[in-house]
């Protein structure tokens, strides 16, 4: 190390070059991350720290904003129904949502995983809901979910009467789950192509000593796969705590509003402070305090990480 | 892919959460509205709007070629919203179409009142609209000229009323002559007599007519009075203790996006009240109908939809802005409202005229004096400063009340304690 070290600044010319290089790739990395730092900048840092100072103030987006100091927040803790209402359905939905996707993209990825026919087929079609665009998912979950549509008519031949899953405001939430869980197949892709990268031969030594597709499955798949599940708990949390389009688009707040008022998470909350009520301070309030509760989970999930995801590289 | 994803709702959240700051770094740039370019004109709709909208500004540019305007179309879902960065932005339009929501911009300073250009252009509102000539007035200073003004009409199938041998609606009719042929008109499960009292200017209409007002004179509000809640438990008697009327279960089941505007074509109900966009639904029915006004309660009030025409407060062209409207908004502009049948004009001449009683796209043999006649009875609904907030509590607290799960009482009364809120707060 040493050695290396000192014929290297002592050989003048080859020092040079490759500090020459070193400058010039150092350049050209400046030059390709710039639009990113531009964008980063420009879109994404100013209007952050702009949103910070909204929050501290009244305004309207109209006229000039009036400095007020916590109070957004004192109100939005201590004197808003609405918000806390708001931040139980964005936790009832992510607690509910993230597990079921889990466990659903886990369960078919194992099936897929077998040696079935038509598995491309079978691959392909799962992963199909994923690519229907949100507004069509939602229009024809619409009907799905109607008083006597084909869900209820389906729970009906097992003598359950299913509930008007779109105009009662109990029922809006299980609905949003329901839709969620239709496009699993985005994870199911990732664990799938994690289970293909599992060497065989641990497989074949587990048989060997006797073990089970059961055994097999907790002791070796499931361990390989959670680095793969980790990234999707991570960014499924984050997704359901931001979920907006769908509630949006699948109970209207205009045409459903039952099934909205029971539904209502933060970001659509936020959206309508903003953009229906003009309150875009107290908007922006929200959106601080929402980020807050994504750190803090997100932070939670890594912290206890270290039990249990097993990462191939890391000596225990 | 799911990275993808999960990064495209991230950006969006924070595009949402921090579109309060975008919106001030580009409010700094140039000041809105150029004070020789064409004058930008923003209004909401689709492609009939769209090309109704522009036809009469070829009629304008027409008499006075100095004046250039760009039309902007913006979807009417998105309207309030877009108008909101624009003028947020520091690039609002000169010319904006404004309804219910009108206060909302004056109260705040957004628009400039237009007593002074209309005197000096000798326009009289209340001669070329009638009484709804000074709707967009706010705090006795006049905000927008109106433009499109229809009442609430009765729609009735004639084939299911002269099957049953009931007579044409007439405005005459009291709430116990509507239910009558509502409950008469009605097939339990297939079919119903009536469709049209959930949405608020539906019902509100029924409270004006008992005698009742939603925001008091003193701009206090009044929903849980004796008439009000009387009123609206007869609209929710309709569904739910008579069943002349879908139920929202009812409809969900007729299809994803059926209301009463849908169902009324498909004939599943005998009886619509709501706004002329009905009447584009039913170019192609396959039975006769017809129109009539509103019946009566204690005495005659119908709510009306429309929208007028504003000048925003930053328009630097506020001359020409005023020219453009006066013309837009006179007969000779109007009367391609309904030539394209759009709408129902504001101007009272256009609405007695021929071209509106008989306009050349209608096949059928439609009363089309029904909006003259109501248009005397519109009552004057609270444009309030709080409107969108307003709105909001009413669907909010009647959700319950319409699915059938509370009392009119119950809903007007925890309604009420909501407006007290909502309108102290804003003050």
């Amino acid at each position: 190390m040493a050695i290396l070290s000192k014929t290297a600044s002592t050989g003048v010319p080859k020092s040079g070059t490759s500090s020459k290089r070193r400058r010039r790739e150092a350049l050209w990395f400046y030059l390709f991350v710039s639009p990113w730092v531009l964008g980063f900048l420009v879109f994404l840092l100013g209007p952050m720290i702009a949103s910070v100072y909204y929050s501290m103030t009244d305004w309207d987006s109209f006229t000039p904003p009036t400095w007020i100091g916590l109070e957004n927040y004192v109100t939005l803790l201590t004197d808003d129904p609405r918000f806390w209402r708001t931040l139980w359905h964005t936790f009832y939905y992510a607690a509910v949502s993230v597990p079921l996707g889990l466990v659903l993209g886990l369960w078919l990825a194992n099936l897929l995983n077998k040696q079935v026919r038509a598995r491309k087929l079978l691959r392909t079609l799962i992963y199909l809901p994923t690519l229907v665009p949100l507004v069509a998912t939602a229009m024809i979950f619409r009907q799905v979910l109607a008083p006597n549509g084909p869900l209820n008519d389906g729970l009906g031949l097992f003598g359950v009467s299913g509930p008007a899953w779109l105009l009662d405001g109990n029922w809006a939430i299980p609905a949003l789950v329901v839709m969620s869980a239709w496009s699993a197949g985005a994870a199911t892709v990732l664990l799938l192509a994690a289970m293909k990268g599992i060497p065989r031969e641990l497989y074949e030594a587990a048989e060997v000593d006797g073990a089970g597709p059961v055994r097999q499955f907790w002791s070796i798949t499931l361990p390989h796969l959670t680095p793969i599940i980790f990234f999707n708990l991570v960014m499924g949390m984050i997704g359901a705590f931001q979920v907006f389009a769908q509630v949006y688009i699948l109970v209207p707040k205009g045409k459903l509003r039952a099934a909205y008022d029971g539904a209502e998470t933060m970001v659509p909350y936020l959206f309508d402070e903003a953009f229906g009520n003009y309150h875009m301070g107290y908007a922006s309030a929200i959106s601080w305090l929402l980020f807050l509760v994504v750190l803090v989970f997100t932070l939670i999930a890594f912290r206890t990480a270290r039990r249990w995801v097993f990462y191939e590289t890391e000596v225990k | 892919m799911p990275v993808d994803e999960v990064r495209m709702s991230r950006r969006g959240f924070l595009g949402i959460g921090v579109a309060a700051g975008v919106v001030t770094l580009t409010a700094c740039g140039s000041g809105s509205g150029s004070s020789s370019g064409p004058l930008v004109m923003t209004v909401w709709g689709g492609d009939a709007d769209r090309k109704t909208y522009q036809k009469r500004i070829d009629l304008l540019v027409k008499k006075y070629p100095e004046l250039k305007v760009k039309l902007q179309l913006i979807p009417s879902d998105a309207y309030a919203q877009k108008v909101q960065t624009m003028i947020a932005g520091g690039s609002g339009p000169d010319i904006m179409q404004v309804a219910e929501s009108v206060n909302t911009y004056s109260s705040k300073n957004q628009l400039l009142p237009l007593d002074d250009l209309a005197k000096k252009a000798g326009l009289d509102t209340g001669k070329r609209f009638g009484p709804v000539g000074s709707i967009y007035t706010y705090e006795d200073k006049l905000y927008a000229i109106p433009d499109r003004s229809g009442a609430i009409t009765v729609y009735y199938n004639k084939d299911l009323f002269a099957k049953k041998g009931i007579e044409a609606p007439t405005a005459e009719w009291t709430w116990d002559d509507a239910l009558d042929a509502f409950k008469e008109l009605t097939v339990p499960g297939k079919q119903w007599g009536y469709t049209g009292a959930e949405w608020f200017p539906q019902w509100w209409s029924l409270a004006y007519q008992n005698g009742g007002t939603i925001i008091d004179a003193s701009g206090r509000p009044a929903v849980d009075s004796d008439e009000v809640v009387e009123a609206l438990q007869w609209a929710g008697d309709l569904v739910f203790k008579h069943k002349v009327a879908p139920s929202k279960a009812d409809y969900a089941d007729m299809g994803s996006e059926v209301g009463g505007d849908q169902a009324f074509p498909m004939q599943k109900c005998a009886t619509h009240a709501n706004g002329f966009w009905v009447t584009a639904g039913l170019t192609d029915a396959k039975f006769a109908w017809d129109i009539a006004p509103i019946w009566r309660g204690k005495k005659q009030a119908v709510s009306a939809f429309g929208s007028g025409l504003a000048i925003s407060r930053t328009c630097k062209q506020r001359d020409n802005a005023f020219k453009a409207i006066d013309f837009l908004t006179s007969d000779a502009a109007q009367r391609q409202i309904i030539d394209d049948g759009e709408d129902v004009p504001a101007s009272l001449a256009v609405q007695q005229s021929d071209a509106f009683l008989k306009p050349a796209w209608m096949k059928n043999d439609v009363d089309m004096g029904a909006f003259a006649e109501s248009s005397g009875f519109i009552f004057r609904a609270p444009f309030i400063p709080e409107w969108n907030e307003m709105i909001s509590a009413i669907d909010s607290n009647l959700a319950n009340f319409w699915l059938g799960k509370e009392s009119a009482k119950k809903a007007l009364t925890a309604l009420q304690s909501d407006l007290e809120s909502i309108i102290k707060s804003a003050g």
